[in-house]
């Protein structure tokens, strides 16, 4: 017997998402879901928003990674609270895991959680988690090329944060290029140059992450 | 990359529906996969291969997996041209704006399975 099912492949995943978003509007909490391939800086620029912003948000963390403890830690040492999902070998995180994490955080104590994904340019950016926003961590020292040869994630994300910009120098990396490769994938999306090392342009995220945050209270 | 678990979840589906319908082991599982949905045929055909080679009590020797692909689709607001995005989603070929709008390639669904009667 055949059965037609026209089930998208991740319903079980978008149920959990909605799951996620419902407590996340209902409490008021502004979600972020950082993404990026391995080493282009998520976890210190997180580092950096939770020493600034923690004077004036609760932030809270949840650390992707395929094994050990270590990104959780370096949020701990900031004052933030962190859990720690490993997803032992999977690329990215989905929406079950994080519900899974959810009841580790008091969410009325909460008013911006970032997820950090785990490490990967490709799969993450098919995964809805429940989050408000999408934002994409892309490094200088990982070339121009990557916008272009990666449109399936940035065509999901609304900001990328292009990181490490105190290599510019050093390094062929055009900043303008990239603006030009980025709006010709998705003109909805933003560009910000930042260096979590030197601080340079960090100011123009935490004005980004003040106006999600209104927004996301406003609703 | 993640085309095991994408096969995981594609089973669950057709196996939580078919014991709702009554049948038994599953004969062909038929998938809409888009351009630019984030999954490779190639490796789900592997995924399907080694779940069916591994679980002889859900599916017949003989089951099969069917992809139809979906080609992607956009089409500029300004102009109408309908084309193919495939690097610069965005960008319109004839205006050379980006001012295109995907309207196809990013489904990823279970159109159809069979099974045998109990």
């Amino acid at each position: 017997m055949k059965v037609t099912l026209r089930t998208d492949v991740l319903t079980n995943n978008n149920r959990a998402a909605e799951f996620n978003r419902d407590l996340f509007q209902t409490t008021k909490t502004l979600v972020i879901n950082l993404m990026s391939s391995p080493g282009a800086g998520k976890t210190t620029l997180l580092e950096e928003t939770v020493r600034v912003l923690s004077g004036k948000y609760r932030i809270a963390v949840i650390e992707g990674d395929l094994a050990t403890e270590k990104d959780a830690d370096r949020i701990r040492a900031m004052g933030a609270k962190a859990v720690q999902i490993n997803t032992h070998g999977g690329c990215h995180l989905d929406a079950r895991m994080v519900a899974a994490a959810l009841g580790e955080f008091d969410f009325e104590e909460i008013d911006i959680l970032f997820i950090e994904n785990v490490g990967n340019l490709v799969c993450p950016s098919g995964y809805d988690l429940g989050q408000n926003h999408k934002v994409a961590v892309l490094s200088v020292p990982e070339g121009n090329d990557k916008i272009p040869k990666y449109p399936q994630m940035f065509m999901r994300t609304e900001l990328v944060l292009l990181n490490k910009i105190d290599l510019l120098p050093y390094l062929d990396f055009s900043v303008e290029e990239a603006r030009q490769d980025l709006m010709e994938i998705n003109p909805e999306s933003t560009l910000i140059p930042v260096s979590a090392r030197t601080r340079e342009g960090l100011h123009e995220w935490f004005f980004w992450i003040e106006g999600a945050y209104a927004k996301c209270v406003q609703q | 990359m993640h085309e095991m678990s994408l096969m995981g979840d594609i089973i669950q589906l057709v196996q939580e529906d078919a014991a709702v319908n009554g049948l038994g082991k599953i004969e062909k599982i038929e998938l809409i996969v888009g351009d630019i949905a984030n999954a490779m045929p190639d490796a789900l055909k592997m995924a399907f291969d080694i779940f069916r080679d591994q679980n002889p009590h859900i599916f017949s020797e003989t089951a099969e997996l069917v992809i139809h692909l979906e080609e992607a689709k956009a089409k500029c607001v300004l102009c109408d041209s309908e084309y193919r995005p495939e690097q610069k989603i965005a960008l319109c070929p004839s205006c050379n704006i980006p001012s295109g709008k995907v309207l196809a390639g990013e489904t990823f669904q279970v159109l159809s399975y069979e099974g045998s009667n109990r």
